[in-house]
């Protein structure tokens, strides 16, 4: 136990730095609410289009970046540095390395979170989910991280525990990993201060992008927390995780494998055959160290499980473990391509999602929080009964969210692939199966009011816990300084070495790169393998710009744009995918959700005026359409002058336009908007439409699918 | 179509290694984890959560 008795040397008094602890714990209820309220907004946004109140900040496309951004960085961001900084303090006994990095740290992160809602709700984003912030941003981010881990090892370093409890271990991965995931996937270059495009195109940025979009989950949602919950599980019940031993197998199993499991967001795309079954097999192969991890837990609380009943810390804790134990069995078990084939682009995913986040996140940051808020302001928590009702809220919304994404996920997914004997689709109209699923968007939306109201008692609850402490105390220290007392005399050169941090962290980097350097590199070779296919051209001046509008009202956040050999989708859209057809898109636009139908073959599929009519009002050409209305995109001037700098950038980036197409670009995206503007002006549409945005994104859409549609079936047109 | 891109990509030689090489690891870790030797000082790092050296409180109103 006292690894001090037989230690020389002087023993030494300090403090932890808790006010940086206590700054971490309220931003992280603060942004909580508010990314709780984004994700309620926009669930009632999908049961009833209005919700969307037809301004261009509030439509759902914009804020569900804004949704996913807030919970994952600002709510569980926080939440991660105040548990982080709590601990690691702790458990190496020893302040914080410095109070100016916690504190630039600290505003720092909050900056980027500012930034982030100030720039998302006005279509300032790169199109890559869960990074869409813009590079200005990314390279704050990437400033404030290392800030963060500056401050972290430093106070490795100056620790007086000489060993590495596991917990540090996981923190360690975390901040290593998501350095190298977020820095990789933001390469982009920019056309100006607020856009820019990705480095990586089509296929190669498909595969970057969900290695990155997968490793977020991984390292940010669940290597941090389960570092966490070998803390403060221990803590909260006074005794020792139940298996060490089983911990390190976690850890090592969980770092090597789940790298690898990105490819499993891309089954059934064009990514190549090898790699889908790559992320198939390691995913199924996490499911063994998830669930090593969900025991490990559950079994510390053996003997004090009466703890579960009345301690709320204990409590949320402990329904914290179990939600990460579903959501680990469903995920490898999504990762099966029959199954994924299935589930993908439907609602069983953010049904999936949420099981996590707010079953695993949002219980284990709320059992931490009551566990951290009476320590910290030194008092007792204000209201069990009130954390008692927190919990129930809580579960009951949680569980109408699964249960009713499930529902409507399985249920459009058999509509989509129902065909009768003569192979023809049953339900050949998308929204047949949209109209079906919306009182599922109900049920939904009612429980994740439900979680949000249970967040708000929270709120209330820790305001009073912490107005009602009155007495400012602080606890002061003593432990020995690390010297050579501190080594165990017979100590094995592997427990030198876990003592030795920066070896640790070399190896975990080298874990994590092996794995990503298997599974990504080859793409990155891509060029080399995609065959060319020659009727596959650049966008023209003004579909380029319709396509960031796409980008930029997140279009993609409803629909797909990449079409899976399956009977039922080659019926319903066109032509299988093929990865030729991506090779200009700077960033790809394959999406993961099918609110709306795929639009890879949407090109020609209807008249202009269809779009027309559609863009301005939905429910004109669709009756029931939870699209949202585009009319501001009416009024808005397109910016013709801005396009030539977008086309020298995706010339830097290796799409081919000659620096001939680039000095009439101008005078070629006039003339395209003409012509769609004067087929429209036949139907009675104003002529000063040609210099609107709309055309330009019509003219997008038109293009969708049209270059691959025009090679024949056999591969005989195809050259290297 | 899709299977003509595909085939060009085909390295089979890269998962069969990387299973192989995580097999390895995993033996190796899970060897020295659980070898008997090191039972001890496992507990031992199992307590490290626990032992928080409080010294005393100082009011900072006083
Ligand atoms: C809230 C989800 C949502 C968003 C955001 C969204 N759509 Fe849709 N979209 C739908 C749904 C649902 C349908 C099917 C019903 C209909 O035709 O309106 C649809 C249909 C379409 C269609 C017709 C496809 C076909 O084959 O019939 C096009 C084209 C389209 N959307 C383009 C866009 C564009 C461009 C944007 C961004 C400016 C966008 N959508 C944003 C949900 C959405």
């Amino acid at each position: 136990m006292s690894s001090n008795q037989m230690r020389t040397g002087k023993p030494e008094t300090f403090t932890y730095d808790d006010e940086i602890v206590k700054k971490f714990v309220i931003a992280t209820l603060l942004w909580g609410a508010v990314a709780l309220l984004l994700g309620v907004t926009i669930a009632f946004q999908l049961a009833e289009w209005r919700f969307n109140f037809e301004i261009p900040w509030l439509t759902f496309g914009r804020l569900r970046p804004l949704h996913t951004n807030a919970a994952i960085f600002a709510f569980c961001g926080n939440a991660i540095f105040a548990g982080i900084y709590y601990s690691h303090q702790r458990l190496l006994k020893s302040r914080l390395f410095s109070d100016v990095l916690s504190k630039v740290h600290f505003w720092g992160w909050q900056l980027i979170i500012v930034s982030a809602a100030l720039t998302l709700p006005f279509g300032i984003t790169t199109g890559k989910e869960y990074a869409e912030l813009e590079w200005p941003i990314d390279i704050l981010i990437t400033v404030i991280w290392v800030v963060f881990a500056v401050n972290f090892f430093g106070t490795i370093i100056r620790r007086r525990e000489r060993h590495i409890y596991v917990a540090i271990w996981f923190y360690i991965a975390t901040i290593i990993t998501v350095a190298v995931l977020h820095i990789v996937n933001s390469l982009e270059f920019p056309v100006s201060f607020t856009k820019s495009y990705s480095l990586y195109a089509g296929v190669q940025d498909a595969l970057v992008q969900w290695w990155y979009g997968h490793n977020a989950v991984a390292f940010f949602l669940t290597t941090p927390f389960l570092g966490l919950m070998y803390y403060f599980i221990p803590k909260a019940v006074n005794r020792p995780v139940y298996s060490y031993r089983l911990s390190i197998i976690h850890f090592w199993s969980l770092v090597f494998i789940y790298i690898w499991a990105g490819p499993h967001h891309l089954l059934y795309t064009t990514l190549p055959e090898w790699a889908q079954t790559l992320g198939m097999v390691f995913s199924v192969m996490l499911w063994m160290p998830s669930w090593g991890g969900m025991i490990n837990g559950l079994m510390t609380l053996r003997g004090v499980w009466n703890k579960v009943r009345t301690e709320p810390s204990v409590r949320f804790m402990a329904t914290a473990v179990t939600f990460y134990g579903m959501a680990t069995f469903e995920g490898p078990l999504l990762s099966i391509k029959s199954v994924n084939a299935i589930a993908h682009f439907t609602d069983w995913i953010p049904g999936h999602v949420h099981s996590g986040t707010i079953g695993w996140n949002y219980m284990l940051i709320s059992g931490i929080l009551f566990y951290l808020v009476p320590k910290l302001w030194n008092t007792e928590l204000y209201s069990k009964k009130l954390a008692h009702q927190q919990f129930w809220l809580a579960t009951f919304g949680l569980v109408l969210y699964i249960v009713s994404m499930w529902v409507a996920g399985i249920t459009q997914s058999l509509m989509w692939r129902a065909m009768d004997d003569a192979g023809r689709l049953i339900y050949p109209n998308f929204i047949e199966t949209v109209i079906k699923i919306v009182p599922m968007y109900w049920v939904r939306a009612i429980g994740g009011t439900s979680v949000l109201i249970s967040f708000i008692i929270m709120m209330y609850n820790f305001y009073r816990t912490i107005k009602q402490a009155s007495v400012k105390e602080e606890t002061i220290y003593e432990a020995y300084a690390l010297d050579a007392s501190s080594i165990e005399a017979h100590a094995s050169a592997h427990r030198k070495l876990e003592g030795v941090p920066m070896i640790f962290s070399v190896l975990s980097l080298i874990a994590i790169l092996v794995g990503s350097g298997i599974e990504i590199i080859p793409s990155l070779l891509a060029d080399k393998y995609i065959v060319k296919v020659s009727a596959i051209k650049p966008y023209t001046p003004l579909e380029l710009h319709g396509r960031d509008i796409y980008i930029k009202e997140g279009c993609y956040t409803c629909h797909s744009q990449t079409v899976r050999p399956m009977a039922h989708e080659v019926v319903r859209y066109g032509k299988a995918s093929n990865a030729a057809e991506f090779v200009y898109d700077h960033p790809f636009q394959w999406g993961s959700k099918r609110t709306g139908p795929d639009l890879a073959r949407a090109g020609g599929k209807y008249p202009h005026m269809w779009h027309y009519k559609h863009f301005w009002d939905p429910r004109e050409m669709t009756a029931g359409s939870i699209m949202p209305r585009y009319h501001w995109l009416f009024d808005q001037k397109l910016p013709y002058t801005g396009i030539p700098a977008k086309m020298r950038v995706m010339q830097k980036l290796g799409v081919p336009y000659t620096d001939q197409q680039i000095a009439s670009s101008i005078d070629d995206a006039k003339a395209q908007a003409k012509t769609i503007a004067d087929e429209l002006a036949q139907s009675g549409v104003p002529a000063k439409l040609a210099e609107m945005e709309i055309v330009s994104l019509i003219a997008y859409i038109q293009r969708l699918g049209i270059d691959y549609g025009s090679v024949p079936d056999e591969p005989a047109q195809e050259e290297k | 179509m899709k299977q003509q891109a595909l085939q060009h990509f085909d390295m089979p030689w890269l998962p069969v290694s990387a299973l192989i090489l995580f097999v390895i690891c995993f033996i190796i870790y899970f060897w020295w984890t659980y070898r008997s030797q090191n039972k001890n000082f496992f507990q031992q790092m199992a307590e490290i959560p626990l032992v928080d050296e409080v010294k005393h409180k100082r009011n900072l109103y006083e």
